[in-house]
């Protein structure tokens, strides 16, 4: 009995300062946000590239607004301890996620009970063009000559890349399709490990993205995802100009995410912010000549975009 | 000679007191991250790199680089003196460091372990900068196949570190491989044993079963004996630091595993871990007394330590000579390097040489720091094995805590890590071996994942149609059937004397 009453008084003593909480965080959280540092959580460890992304970002974003922002690490299962960290939080705008199309793949691949919609998608920042990178060295450079490798080996020529049902294998599987060629996808603990094998020649092709050649003379980009040639590699030809169909809009995209329910007010704020960014001339001379698509997708447009790639990933699944 | 001249204009930069500073905070902070178990090398590293984004690219690099070297030597400090090692290459260390602690020679452990890793980083650090373009150039060529054989060359050690009780050292082994299933497999993304959660999605970190395996176990072994009033019973010294001639002897076993821990380093994947135990087992095999390795043979030390403080030279040599990162403190420094705006890859050479000779040079200043404050440092280390074990068990155990928590932020770390120490004390009660357990969590991946890669690109014959994997499994099984065949000698004579 007495065990009982002391269990009711916590329980009320619990509610009603979380009712004062709630109460006074409406009070102010609506008219002055941010009031405290905002924490920005990246699903890689430091150093990778989401890491640097989100940390330029803040960099860039301290010049529009006095407000603090903290990177905080939660890496782990692809980006799924980030999420079910972020989707415990509360929708008061403090908690910022970074996240990619490969976050939401992870979902469907994972069978995570997390629905995408668990999180207000408010700004798609970049949109980076998959593509085909090939080795100088090894002879089978173009897109031709991938396509007449393939042919004469028969189905055992060998596509690199990283884990296998990633966002570059299924691109990879695409192409296979569009292009009407068979290969072997050899999936690598990293990216980065894949390409280290292709200069090694271990492999004919690396899925990726134009960037990932920067910095490495024996690479070659061999075709790319879009409809048009992309500025930054004018000499490489689409799909599209190659008479492959349908491989015109594959893309790795990334962008910022908040808990759902968060207050309309305060992802105004955020827009402001994620639009000044966008139009910052150091955002652009950083991500620019990597063959990224720079835009500002705001929160209708992209939260669309992410339930139709989802829904595309739970259809191809089944 | 424009490699000597660009070396001197590197040297040149470290003339200014800004590096200087970056050299001595990097290797003291690196040596207290390696002795932190906890705090692995590649965390050290991560940790610092939000610090350095506001620091000029050299500096910064100088700063990460030398808490890099100077942590795979800290890892050795609590390996000698309370058997805990501090990061997952110093396992290898305590099988000798610790016995001569317990002798009363933790000073021969302590000064054997420094400067075979000075010597070690040093000839590490000269193969990168006069063969990294060649040596990179092999690297990438290594096969899965390849990989394969050289994880399995590796788990050959454990016939010969379990000595007499080698069927208990390779159930740990095995013990090791099976907690390397758990999580999503790397190669068809299929969830093994993960029970829902997607904590296990990765399956067990190994920092939190390391410290739970080494300093845990030994915390409730401890608690168990009861004889936690009883001070250490260590004295010590000056008798015990050794002379130059105590260096003398060891000079071939250092040089031999300073150039074998280079080269696994190399190996993108291969790692430090790794390249300690084998030279480890490399030195007992070729040592005249073997079966003095593992009661407290300076030599094992000194093999093991040269072998993993070399592997950082290793590890930068595909990072600068491709752009690709050896180990996972150099794909900290990838990130590193590109906040800058800097692409590591052929070009630096070519675009910022003073980035990468001012590196060098660090590399080289900084393992003469590391020898100057080890040695300073070498007098206060020691006295952890004078403190009294009432105070040392509860200060192990909170560090443990916080150790494996420190990891991921997570408790579910930190119940994994009491979970790894309650098993380990089981298993030690009965005697069985924690470091085979750890050479099977680190090899297994490596072994599994480039089996299945191998046989996608070539099938199962190519593990004997390629040479080098062919020479490699062929010595996995002379090292695993020698010992084996001389116990059974053995044993046949002493049943006949009977």
């Amino acid at each position: 009995m007495k065990k009982a009453l002391v269990i009711f008084l916590l329980l009320a003593i619990v509610s009603i300062s979380a009712f004062a909480a709630g109460g006074a965080e409406k009070a102010d959280g609506a008219e002055k946000f941010p009031t405290k540092p905002i924490k920005l959580v990246v699903y890689t460890g430091p150093g990778g590239a989401g890491d640097i992304l989100s940390r330029k970002f803040t960099d860039i974003a301290s010049k529009y607004t006095d407000a603090t922002f903290v990177v905080e690490n939660k890496a782990g299962a692809g980006g799924i301890v980030a999420m079910e960290y972020v989707a415990t939080t509360k929708p008061d705008g403090y908690t910022l996620m970074y996240m990619t199309k490969s976050n939401v793949s992870k979902l469907v691949t994972t069978d995570s009970e997390l629905d995408p919609m668990t999180f207000d998608w408010i700004a798609q920042m970049q949109i980076d063009p998959e593509c085909v990178i090939t080795n100088n060295k090894t002879g089978v450079v173009t897109w031709e000559q991938v396509v007449a490798d393939a042919k004469a080996k028969g189905g055992d020529q060998l596509w690199l890349g990283p884990a296998a049902g990633g966002l570059d294998h299924v691109t990879a599987q695409m192409i296979w399709k569009a292009a009407g060629i068979e290969a072997k996808w050899v999936p690598f603990a990293s990216g980065g490990k894949a390409k280290a094998a292709l200069l090694g020649v271990q492999g004919i092709t690396y899925t990726g993205n134009p960037g990932e050649i920067i910095g490495k003379p024996d690479f070659s980009v061999a075709a790319v995802c879009t409809a048009e040639r992309l500025p930054q590699f004018p000499d490489v030809p689409t799909f599209k100009e190659l008479g492959i169909e349908g491989l015109e809009n594959e893309v790795m995209w990334r962008g910022f995410a908040v808990k759902a329910g968060t207050d309309d007010s305060i992802i105004a704020w955020y827009d402001d912010i994620f639009e000044k960014v966008t139009n910052d001339p150091e955002w652009i001379a950083t991500y620019a000549p990597m063959g990224n698509m720079l835009v500002h997708k705001p929160r209708d447009e992209f939260n669309k975009i992410v339930q139709a790639d989802y829904d595309a990933y739970k259809a191809a699944k089944q | 000679m424009e490699i000597l001249n660009n070396f001197f204009m590197g040297f040149g930069y470290l003339g200014h007191i800004q590096p200087i500073i970056a050299i001595v905070a990097g290797v003291i902070l690196g040596i207290m991250v390696g002795a932190m178990p906890g705090l692995s090398p590649s965390m050290g590293v991560a940790l610092l790199v939000p610090f350095t984004y506001n620091l000029q690219p050299h500096v910064a690099l100088i700063l990460l680089i030398s808490i890099y070297i100077a942590s795979e030597y800290g890892g050795s400090i609590t390996a000698v003196t309370i058997n805990t090692p501090g990061t997952p290459s110093a396992v290898v260390t305590a099988f000798d460091g610790y016995p001569l602690t317990k002798q009363g020679k933790a000073g021969t452990g302590l000064g054997v372990s420094l400067v075979a890793s000075t010597i070690g980083g040093i000839i590490g650090t000269i193969i990168l900068i006069f063969f990294s373009v060649p040596l990179a150039r092999v690297a990438v060529r290594m096969h899965p196949a390849e990989y394969f054989a050289l994880a399995i060359f590796g788990l050959t050690t454990v016939a010969s570190l379990g000595g007499k009780n080698w069927a208990k050292a390779f159930l740990a082994a095995m013990l090791g491989l099976l907690i390397n299933t758990i999580g999503i497999d790397p190669i068809s993304g299929v969830k093994r044993f993960t029970f829902g959660t997607y904590r296990l999605f990765d399956g067990f970190a190994l920092i939190p079963a390391l410290i739970g395996l080494f300093a845990l176990s030994e915390v409730f072994t401890r608690i168990e004996e009861n004889k936690l009033e009883k001070g250490a019973q260590t004295k010590f010294d000056k008798e015990q630091w050794p002379s130059f001639m105590d260096y003398w002897k060891l000079k071939f076993a250092i040089i031999r595993s300073s150039i074998f821990g280079t080269l696994i380093g190399i190996f993108p994947g291969a790692g430090a871990t790794i390249a300690a135990f084998l030279s480890y087992d490399i030195a007992k095999k070729l040592s005249k007394s073997p079966e003095t390795f593992g009661k407290g043979n300076p030599e094992g030390v000194a093999a093991a330590e040269a072998a993993n403080s070399s592997s950082v030279g290793g590890a930068l040599v595909p990072l600068l000579a491709l752009g690709i990162p050896g180990s996972a403190s150099t794909a900290v420094l990838v990130g590193a390097l590109m906040i800058h705006d800097l692409v590591p890859g052929p070009m630096l050479f070519v675009e910022r040489p003073d980035i990468v000779y001012s590196l060098f040079a660090a590399l080289m200043v900084a393992n003469f720091v590391m020898l100057i404050l080890g040695l300073m440092g070498a007098k206060l280390w020691i006295k952890v094995t004078v403190i009294p074990k009432k105070v040392l068990m509860p200060a192990i155990l909170a560090i443990s805590m916080i150790g494996s928590f420190a990891v991921n932020y997570s408790f579910f770390d930190v119940a994994a890590c009491i979970g790894f120490g309650v098993s380990g004390w089981l298993l030690k009660k009965y005697g069985f071996p924690m470091a085979p357990i750890v050479l099977g969590m680190v090899l297994g991946k490596l072994a599994e994942t480039n089996f299945r890669r191998a046989v996608i690109m070539g099938g199962y014959n190519v593990f004997f149609t390629r040479p080098a994997s062919l020479i490699l499994l062929i010595l996995a099984v002379l090292s695993i059937g020698i010992p084996l065949y001389q116990t059974y000698k053995a044993n046949k004579k002493e049943k006949n004397r009977i």
